[in-house]
């Protein structure tokens, strides 16, 4: 028996792949996969969230809340028009907009109903729940509920108890006020995991009157954007793998000799890679399909109304995953160099690019890094069609453009990694 | 047909071929014999437009190659090393994808792929996948699939590696009524045997250089190499009236004795008598005739098999 472990041990330290797969790929991945759930920074805190305030009111007080929202240390508050910053929760950049709307400062002043609009990307969920505990901290505990509550508690005191005296007036105020203050860090509380409706107010009908309304920019009857998520990030990480096996089968032709035959045949090398390539096309079109038609029998994902851009993500998605899939068959060595290469790379895009878990809930420098992967474009693209709804232009052509433009460069490299690397036959 | 002029073809420091220069007719069957590593293969890749040489020419049909890649690989037919076929594919779908490579009718494709089945004595199991057969009809195949489009000339790289007699025999019966049928070959091989049953003219290659070339017989002329007629004898002899006797190159070691010949046919009556007359009691006689691997080992100072 320590003949054999000594022997496996051996031939296994002889074996370098089998090291650098065992010891070395992990590393990497556990990297990726710690900075993606594990709280961000790499350190173990949280990355502030970024919120889109538009301040329509432009008011002294609506700058107060705009400075209460500052204050909260987890948010990162960009100032935009509402126009604009509707635009890019609706093409999904950002997940939510904020709204102050104008005569806010006038509803406060006069002890009126008013309300904040914060208007989200369902499809962003997660982040959303944040957000609302966020938000509901930085307004209910800001100086303009403060304000607008002692507002209406002298307003409400006046009216009901007209020709009190001072010193009555500021016993009673302060009692409500006290009670106001428990009511409002209770609010604060109760609205962190809500998905809508109002967060303040203890005072009677304080709930009623600061209202923080929240709104899904995409109608609430449609798919669900986890459903959209699930079998578009799942989707694009399973045609990689299965696009790069196809890939593969350069290098298995190279080690079986039947490139070389292909090669004594009179075509040109440049249509054995185009044949693979469309046939990888091809392949991709076809599981894609499957994966959809799948998910919308059986889970009911809307898709009738949808045949065109979604077959036009679809092609895009396939021709950058085939690129990629030829590109990685041409820079690898061996198969076995393909297989460790890959589960590598297409791993750390998958994560990188949202095909695993939303890319809002990493830090914002990995956020950055998702748009250098392919899974980023097709993921938002299969996003912008089956959940934003946007029709066949501006943001969704520039996403489709991407994804093609990322698919020709895999080709061009291929070809060049093609006559370097596969085409050395002696 | 097939004219090769002084062709180099380096990787790095390693000099494969290395001043090659050949001629074949039409329709002749031309050998070249070298130990593994020779330049045989790096040869004929050369020759099948693969990659071209550093320097040097080669023409074939009156088509230099460099120059007329197209057209050159539309009269060749290469029989790879490698068994080069898809293994999960059956053996007629293999014939009709490598035959499609070639601008060939369906109808013809169809007729030629049956006619090649059953010259390699496989039609009844075309329909079954590479992968189930045996080395030798995997090698059947192989040869096949270099023949649908009918070339003019065939270069085979070494086809009968790994090959059952059986599967041998068949491949060089194809080889021979090709042969017959006015086809010229290549045929590269480190089996004598194979080069000596198949080949008209042979090369002896070594180190990228063919050091000798002609039929057998030129060959063993060239490298002095005779036949050896052994007698082994109940008592010793004596060399030097053996020797003067019979004229020839005569060798005694113990009881055996050694005699070059030129013509051991002629001279074996001879011999006999000779040595029976001088006293000596022979109970045994062997005939080595002059072979390639006497001729290889002359020429290379090597053995063909290292």
């Amino acid at each position: 028996m320590f003949k054999i472990l000594r022997k496996e041990l051996k031939s296994f330290l002889k074996d370098r792949r089998a090291m650098i797969l065992t010891f070395l790929l992990p590393i990497p991945l556990i990297t990726v996969f710690a900075f993606a759930f594990g709280g961000g920074n790499g350190k173990g805190t949280i990355d502030k969230i970024p919120l889109l305030v538009s301040d329509e009111d432009n008011s002294v007080l609506s700058q107060q809340t705009v400075t209460d929202l500052d204050s909260v240390k987890l948010l990162n508050v960009i100032l935009c028009k509402y126009d604009s910053g509707i635009n890019l929760v609706k093409t999904g950049k950002r997940a939510a907009i904020f709204d102050i709307p104008k005569g806010f400062s006038d509803s406060v002043k006069a002890s009126k109903k008013f309300h904040w609009k914060l208007e989200y990307d369902a499809a962003e969920s997660m982040e959303m729940g944040m957000l609302q505990q966020l938000l509901a901290q930085g307004l209910y505990r800001g100086k303009v509920v403060k304000m607008a509550g002692e507002k209406m508690i002298t307003n409400s005191i006046g009216a009901q108890f007209p020709g009190m005296d001072s010193s009555t007036f500021k016993f009673v105020f302060s009692k409500i006020k006290e009670n106001f203050g428990d009511a409002e860090s209770d609010t604060s509380k109760k609205s962190s995991g809500k998905s809508s409706g109002g967060g303040g107010g203890g005072m009677g009908n304080m709930n009623e009157t600061m209202k923080l309304e929240t709104e899904s920019v995409v109608s609430a009857e449609l798919t669900s954007p986890g459903l959209v998520h699930a079998v578009a990030g799942t989707a694009v990480m399973m045609l990689l793998f299965s696009l790069t096996g196809m890939g593969g089968s350069l290098l298995d032709e190279k080690e079986q000799g039947t490139l070389k035959r292909l090669l004594y045949s009179p075509i040109h090398p440049s249509q054995i890679m185009l044949g693979k390539m469309f046939a990888s096309i091809l392949v991709a079109c076809v599981q894609l399909t499957i994966m959809f038609t799948f998910t919308s029998f059986v889970f009911g994902l809307k898709v009738h109304d949808k045949i065109l851009p979604l077959a036009l993500v679809i092609l895009a998605t396939a021709f950058a995953c085939s690129g990629f899939g030829v590109f990685l068959a041409t820079i690898a060595k061996s198969r076995s160099q393909l297989q460790g290469l890959s589960t590598l790379i297409i791993l750390s895009m998958s994560v990188l690019g949202g095909s695993m878990v939303p890319t809002f809930i990493m830090p914002s420098w990995m956020q950055n890094i998702s748009c250098f992967t392919l899974n980023y474009w097709s993921v938002q693209g299969f996003y912008d069609v089956l959940w934003r709804q946007l029709p066949l232009s501006g943001i969704l052509l520039m996403r489709l453009g991407i994804l093609l433009l990322i698919g020709a460069c895999f080709i061009l490299l291929s070809f060049r990694f093609f006559r370097k690397n596969v085409l050395a036959l002696d | 047909m097939i004219d090769v002029k002084d062709i180099h073809k380096s990787y790095g420091n390693n000099h494969a071929v290395n001043g090659l220069s050949f001629s074949i007719k039409d329709g002749e069957c031309y050998g070249l014999l070298g130990p593994n590593g020779a330049g045989k293969s790096t040869t004929i890749n050369m020759l099948s437009t693969l990659f071209p040489p550093d320097s040097g020419e080669i023409n074939i049909n009156g088509l230099d190659a460099k120059k007329n890649i197209e057209q050159v690989k539309k009269i060749l037919g290469v029989v790879p090393q490698e068994i080069a076929l898809y293994s999960n594919f059956t053996a007629w779908e293999n014939m009709l994808f490598w035959g499609g490579l070639h601008s060939i009718s369906a109808d013809a494709l169809h007729k030629k792929a049956e006619e090649l089945l059953k010259l390699v004595g496989l039609s009844d199991r075309k329909d079954e996948k590479v992968k189930s057969y045996s080395g030798g009809m995997k090698r059947r195949i192989n040869l096949a699939c270099a023949l649908l489009h009918s070339p003019k000339i065939l270069l085979l790289d070494e086809p009968t590696v790994g090959v059952d007699p059986q599967s041998r025999n068949m491949i060089f019966e194809l080889i021979e009524h090709l042969n017959k049928d006015g086809m010229t070959i290549i045929y590269t091989t480190h089996y004598m045997e194979e080069a000596e049953r198949l080949c008209d003219r042979i090369g002896i290659i070594d180190c990228g250089v063919i050091v000798a070339q002609g039929t057998l017989e030129e060959l063993k002329t060239q490298s002095e190499i005779q036949d050896v007629i052994v007698m082994h004898c109940t008592q010793t002899p004596n060399e030097l009236a053996i020797t003067t006797k019979l004229n020839l190159e005569v060798k005694v070691t113990d009881h055996t004795i050694y005699i070059q010949t030129g013509d051991s046919k002629k001279d074996l009556t001879r011999c006999v008598v000779s040595c029976s007359e001088a006293g000596y009691e022979i109970h045994h006689i062997d005939i080595q005739k002059a072979n390639l691997e006497n001729v290889f080992l002359k020429m290379t100072g090597k053995q063909l098999r290292d």
